[in-house]
């Protein structure tokens, strides 16, 4: 369950002396060795001449530990792009909880990864890039493939090790592994000289860095539990609440506590909805389950939120995507409560009434024991009885629809026909804009870890590294990049490394002939002035291009009668697999909330039911973004 | 309104750049920054001064004791607090205004440093309020050439201190 105990590291009794404690190592063996120890399972990377001694380190490590059945414990995976390395480590560390590793060179090579560090950190996922850099003596001296690193990485990561102390090597990439996968996770860059790699040192097999600060501050947030007047507080808050709703975010996806969300919302019959980060903390397949909310969130959880009395914030940051205007954001909640384990982000943007900083399942567990305990019952006297009526007919009466009669495929059906077929058992990542958001309103979430995007950063190109990452950690499960046109030629390189590791992975375009999403907001607040989206006369064959990258199977889906039989063939093809669907180029995202907008001025088209009067406004220029 | 923010920091590289860069990221301009090592060497004392939304200030606070090598930090505007500045300035200096120099350096105590033929590097040292006045009475009796001010270092009054409850050396 809890996949970050597993890592050796972490069984690791610090008591216990490692067995190469004391060995003469050079620099780039200890990085190689501490790997191993963290319990790194592969390593994504793109080699250059200032990584060079670690890459080697790396190829005689494998050599040498060559398994009987002749795998090697390190895999080195080689992408395009150390970008997609990145994003690599990321669809790895969001699949399995482990921290995903990537190892590139100097200058160009860590600048490259930048995109994906800023995007772990906007996302929270725990990854280490390792990254060489010009020999201790050249800093700063425009060397050849040399970049400030530390200083840029600063600004976007949880933290920057630039090791100019051959001696705090070991400590240093250790320390990195404790800071990206502790607290709320995140991205750690350690800059190795290349010096540094080729020096002698000698192993000692448990070194950290003294870092007091933040692990006095970890240790208050991780020893905190919720105190019997918080409980009572709380359930007395709850108890005088008729109308209650979950709201619930990734921090429940990062700090496993998926089991004891649903144990919470269960025991109290409360609705949940979650963010786009939070999908899969709740099974969206259960009555009480609101799938997402937000700018493009179902009518019916964006209602459940207008109609709350009593919001309780799980792991989730009241993200513009979400509280677009902070003050009407649950307009009607008497009641606020709010979990994280992060301090900087209660009242950040929204005020609450009641806050838990600590572990979130010891403190649902708590809340759920105390009120087994003082008899508080939940359910006693229809308590929720209209409020869960209300949910069933807010699902109904807002159903999610879409035009089932049109002659053009829509994208909506793709992902209905897949889902049909995977029912919450495979992994999806994706790109982002439309497609992404389309994927995210109509696939199943019935567990954690299965829903991989960029959330919070929203970086185009993010679904095919992610998904290629991801297959390398889960081996057993069909992983699905659902991709737009886009999208995909931001990483486009990568469907050769697909084919190159032979992984199964299925991907899915879904091609409007252009940047659908921004193409949306130009409709609606533009005028329709298609400024730079329309890809509609470019000479792209994306099926050419997925057969010249070795794809068996490469198929363009442009009719609506071949839907079924295409996408069952697709996803059954044992191998890596490329569809290229080409969808109604006029397809919308509904619902809507247009940036800077509250939940009442929801736009939900066509084809899915409104409770208010939609207001049509003159679209100026917006400020919101 | 101003701020006076006081920092711990672990005496890293990089560690000053990651605070600082907390605020440029928001525009927002720092007054004056003064950062040394304390009696701990491998602890660092920064004073931040800082003109800003309450709000946006107390977020910074937030975000910046997220930060790794920050050990702890306070916004002392709120406390009782005592704030001390230096100002090393030379003057030029002359038969007619050396007397006047030396007699107001003295009043205002301050401290001679240098002499000149025809300048004085004088040093004061006080609240940033004093070290103003300072120098608007000096640009009275003679010419002011160059100058240096550290920003302000800052101090909460009584028994309390900024600092862990374990030593910084623990790991």
């Amino acid at each position: 369950m809890n996949a970050m105990l597993q890592e050796r590291s972490e069984a690791m009794n610090d008591a216990e002396v490692h067995p190469l404690s004391g060995v003469r190592m050079s620099g780039a063996d200890i990085v190689v060795q501490v790997l191993a120890d963290e319990g790194v399972g592969v390593i994504f990377g793109y080699s250059g001449g200032a990584i060079l001694p670690v890459y080697d380190a790396v190829f005689r490590y494998n050599h040498e530990q060559l398994g009987s059945d002749g795998s090697e414990p390190l895999p080195l995976i080689v992408p395009a792009n150390e970008q997609g390395a990145g994003f690599m480590a990321q669809g790895y560390a969001r699949a399995s909880g482990k921290v995903g590793v990537a190892l590139v060179t100097s200058g160009p090579g860590a600048t490259n990864t930048v995109t994906p560090v800023r995007d772990a950190m906007a996302d929270s996922i725990p990854i280490v890039v390792i990254c060489g850099q010009v020999p201790t003596a050249a800093i700063g001296t425009d060397a050849f493939q040399e970049a400030p690193v530390s200083t840029i990485m600063g600004s976007c990561a949880k933290h920057v090790l630039l090791v100019t102390d051959a001696s705090l090597l070991e400590a240093s990439l250790r320390t990195a592994f404790e800071i990206a996968r502790s607290g709320r996770p995140g991205p750690v860059v350690v800059d190795i000289p290349k010096d540094v790699q080729n020096a002698e040192l000698i192993f000692s097999g448990s070194s950290r860095l003294p870092i007091p600060g933040y692990r006095a501050r970890l240790k208050a947030v991780t020893d905190s539990r919720l105190q019997p007047t918080e409980c009572t507080a709380f359930l007395d808050a709850l108890g005088k609440a008729k109308r209650p709703l979950l709201y619930v975010g990734g921090g429940v996806i990062a700090g496993e506590a998926t089991r004891a969300l649903r144990s919470f919302a269960e025991a109290f019959g409360i609705p949940v909805t979650t963010t786009l980060m939070g999908l899969g903390a709740s099974d969206t397949t259960e009555p009480l389950s609101l799938h997402m909310l937000g700018m493009h969130g179902t009518a019916y959880a964006n209602y459940a939120v207008c109609d709350c009395d009593f919001l309780i914030a799980v792991g989730a940051r009241f993200d513009d995507r979400v509280a677009g205007v902070p003050r009407q954001f649950a307009e009607e909640a008497r009641f606020i409560a709010q979990f994280d384990v992060d301090p900087a982000e209660i009242d950040k943007v929204k005020q609450v009434d009641w806050h838990h900083l600590g572990d979130l399942s010891d403190a649902l567990d708590a809340l759920r024991k105390h009120a087994a305990a003082t008899g508080f019952d939940a359910y006693g006297q229809g308590r929720y009885a209209d409020w869960h009526a209300h949910i069933a007919a807010l699902k109904k009466t807002h159903a999610m629809n879409f035009d089932r009669d049109s002659a053009l495929i829509q994208p909506y059906a793709v992902i209905e026909e897949i889902n049909r077929i995977t029912r919450g058992n495979a992994i999806v990542s994706t790109g982002v804009g439309q497609h992404q958001m389309w994927a995210a309103q109509y696939f199943d979430f019935t567990e954690p870890r299965r829903w991989l995007t960029s959330g919070s950063m929203g970086t185009m190109g993010f679904g095919l590294p992610a998904a290629i990452g991801a297959q390398f950690a889960r081996r057993d499960m069909l992983v699905i990049d659902i991709d737009g046109d886009a999208s995909i030629r931001m990483n486009l390189g990568e469907l050769e490394t697909v084919t190159t590791y032979d992984l199964p992975v299925k991907v899915v375009v879904l091609n409007n002939c252009g940047d659908g999403m921004v193409r949306q907001w130009q409709k609606l607040f533009f005028k329709g002035r298609f400024s730079a989206t329309d890809k509609s006369l470019h000479k792209k064959d994306f099926i050419k291009a997925a057969e010249a990258d070795g794809f068996p199977y490469a198929v363009r889906l442009d009719r609506v009668e071949d839907l079924p039989r295409v996408i069952a063939e697709f996803i059954a093809f044992d191998g890596p697999a490329f569809l290229e669907v080409m969808i109604d180029p006029d397809a919308c995202v509904y619902p809507m909330v247009g940036p800077g907008a509250s939940y009442a001025q929801m736009i939900t088209g066509e084809h899915i039911t409104s409770r208010d009067p939609f207001v049509a406004e003159e679209s100026g220029p917006v400020e919101m973004f | 309104m101003r701020h006076i923010i006081s920092m711990l920091l672990q005496n890293e590289a990089g560690a000053l750049a990651r605070v600082a860069s907390m605020f440029s990221a928001r525009g927002y301009n720092i007054e004056s920054l003064t950062v040394a090592a304390t009696h701990d060497p491998l602890v660092s004392r920064l004073t931040l001064v800082t003109i800003g939304d309450d709000a946006v200030i107390a977020q910074i606070i937030k975000q910046s004791r997220k930060t790794i090598d920050v050990l702890e930090i306070a916004d002392l505007t709120s406390r009782d607090h005592l704030e001390c500045e230096m100002l090393v300035v030379k003057v030029t200096a002359n038969a007619t205004n050396a007397a006047e120099i030396a007699r107001f350096t003295e009043l205002s105590f301050g401290i001679i440093l240098d002499e000149g033929e025809t300048t004085r590097v004088l040093q004061f040292s006080g609240r940033g309020a004093h070290i103003t006045g300072v120098l608007a009475e000096l640009t009275d009796i003679t010419t002011i050439l160059e100058l240096a001010r550290s920003g302000t270092a800052a101090i909460e009054r009584g028994t309390s201190v900024l600092g862990l409850a374990e030593p910084a050396l623990a790991v």
